[in-house]
């Protein structure tokens, strides 16, 4: 039998242009069966470059420096199995090189165990053929793997970034509403002590000059508070746990306390669930949209009704309101920061309490969204994810906040 | 009374509110701690200064900070009668917290507008000069 034979066995179709080289270790005692195995991985196809190891010591010499590509290991050596090599490759961390035993009948229960244990395939000595075939699949099924990992290991490279740019990206917003706001404090007192000073001393221009001056001062107040509280809301590892979505309700309540005596709003929750969540966040939640639906009120006496849905996984909460509604074309508009559709002087306020909830949601996992008509009142959307566990939802009666009807 | 804050706009708007009051005040400020530890020592330029009766003592302060003022002022037994209010944009917590822990006699947070501030001010010089009655301060 010729060895380093170039070209394949069967017919005249010309040799391949390239052989894809294959350097194989085998473990083998039996240099008449090493001398069969590499003559088969020649027909297959390989241009094969090998090295015969007997003994575990030589085994682990000859995987360095030039790494195989595949283990081709006899089950039983006497003093050592095949399958020791493959705990070799282990303690030397080269656990990605296929090992495929080449062997007498193993039995299907052994074979089955080898393989559980790590063994890439098993090839009986007396179907080499088959080996080929054997190699080419572990070697492509790597290559797969390796693929695989890499992608993985960029996803999280990527997602570490993303990661501590936003942590950059709060802090930042965090430090520079801080620091704006004391030069700041200076400019809106000094021209407030200005118009003081000077009033009805000064000529129409003068006075008008100054009072734009200290308006956009206090706006520009306002606007950065606007601005620190979006940096805030919703941070970076902000702490949940259970909590009483009812309760929460009523703190927000508390705190749009004067506008709801002045509004006569009546504002109705019950049966509302218990929520992972942060709960100061989610008051804000609260607030925010209560304290809009009683901002944006139409001619009647506002109504606000707040509910909970169990929608599969989710809690979908509503805030529903009998207000001026919002036209459908600008429903994605409003959650924008400092988006407004109305002017100042229609409606106070600066535009970021949606944009708020929305960053607050999303970091719990939840999203927002409106439905309404101009004309025709508003509900506010919002889920939360469920927790496994699901405890029941506090009272089903209806406790209705009437602010005003004791006079 | 002694103002002690190293932002002289502050020190004014101090001096504004302070002059809507209906005390006759005789006023000084000084700009950090070091200056503040000195007059209040009565050492150096300062050795015939008056002892105040109220000081208003910002907390970030250049040379030697707000905190450790009030830690010297309030361990030591000459001057440690002295109120002593915090007036400081700090919210923080931590800062409230620690102040009252080392004998601040109370903590006021630097409103952001100007009403408020004048409204503050006024209501600190209302209470320790006309509520309040002062302890003696000696002229030693």
């Amino acid at each position: 039998m010729k060895s380093g034979n170039a070209g394949p066995q069967n017919g005249s179709k010309p040799a391949p242009a390239t052989r894809p080289r294959l350097r194989a270790l085998l473990v083998e005692d039996n240099s008449a069966d090493a001398e069969l195995v590499v003559r088969e991985l020649k027909r297959g196809g390989f241009d094969v470059s090998s090295e015969t190891a007997q003994t575990p010591e030589q085994f682990r010499a000859k995987l360095r420096p030039n790494r195989p590509d595949v283990v081709l290991a006899d089950y039983n050596l006497g003093q050592w199995r095949g399958m020791d090599a493959l705990e070799i490759l282990r303690q030397e961390h080269l656990e990605d090189i296929p090992l495929i035993l080449v062997s007498g009948a193993l039995g299907d229960v052994t074979a089955v165990e080898c393989i559980k244990r790590g063994a890439t395939d098993y090839v009986l000595k007396d179907s080499l053929a088959r080996l080929p075939v054997s190699i080419r699949r572990a070697l492509h099924e790597r290559e797969v793997s390796e693929e695989r990992k890499l992608v993985q290991s960029e996803l999280a490279k990527k997602a570490e970034e993303l990661a501590r740019s936003n942590r950059d990206l709060e802090q930042f917003a965090y430090v520079a509403s801080h620091d704006l706001q004391e030069p700041l404090r200076m400019v809106a007192a000094y021209t407030q002590l200005l118009a003081e000073k000077y009033r009805g001393k000064l000529d129409e221009e003068a006075e008008k000059y100054i009072h734009y001056a200290v308006d956009g001062a206090t706006r520009m107040q306002t606007l950065i508070q606007d601005l620190l509280a979006f940096s805030r809301a919703g941070r970076d590892g902000m702490p949940t746990a259970p909590a009483s979505s009812g309760e929460i309700v009523e703190r927000a309540l508390q705190n749009l306390e004067g506008a709801l005596r002045d509004s006569h709003a009546i504002v109705n929750y019950g049966g509302l669930p218990t929520i992972i969540a942060n709960a100061g966040q989610m008051q804000q939640v609260f607030q925010n949209l209560i304290g809009n639906a009683i901002k944006f009120r139409g001619p009647e006496t506002p109504v606000i009704d707040v509910a909970a849905d169990r929608v599969g996984g989710e809690w979908q909460f509503s805030v529903a309101d009998n207000g001026i509604g919002i036209a459908p074309e600008h429903a994605a508009n409003i959650f924008v920061v400092f988006q407004r559709l109305h002017t100042r002087e229609e409606y106070p306020g600066n535009g970021i309490g949606l944009a708020i909830c929305k960053k607050i949601l999303e970091r719990h996992g939840g999203r927002i969204w409106v439905e309404s008509q101009a004309g025709q009142g508003t509900i506010f959307k919002f889920t939360l994810p469920a927790a496994a566990a699901e405890p029941q939802a506090d009272a089903a009666i209806p406790q209705p906040l009437a602010a005003a009807a004791a006079g | 009374m002694l103002l002690v804050d190293d932002n002289p706009a502050d020190i004014d708007l101090t001096h504004n509110a302070l002059s809507r009051t209906p005390f006759s005040l005789h006023i000084s400020s000084v700009p950090d701690g070091a200056e503040a530890m000195a007059l209040l020592c009565r050492t150096g330029k300062y050795k015939d200064a008056r002892p105040p009766d109220l000081v208003i003592l910002d907390l970030n302060l250049p040379r030697k900070d707000g905190r450790a003022v009030l830690s010297e002022v309030k361990s030591s037994p000459q001057l440690r009668k002295t109120p002593v209010i915090i007036f400081s944009t700090s919210q923080a917590s931590r800062d409230i917290g620690r102040s009252y822990e080392l004998g601040a006699n109370s903590y006021v947070c630097k409103p952001g507008n100007l009403q408020d501030y004048i409204s503050a001010i006024m209501h600190i010089g209302n209470f320790w000069l006309g509520c309040a009655h002062l302890p003696h301060q000696e002229e030693q």
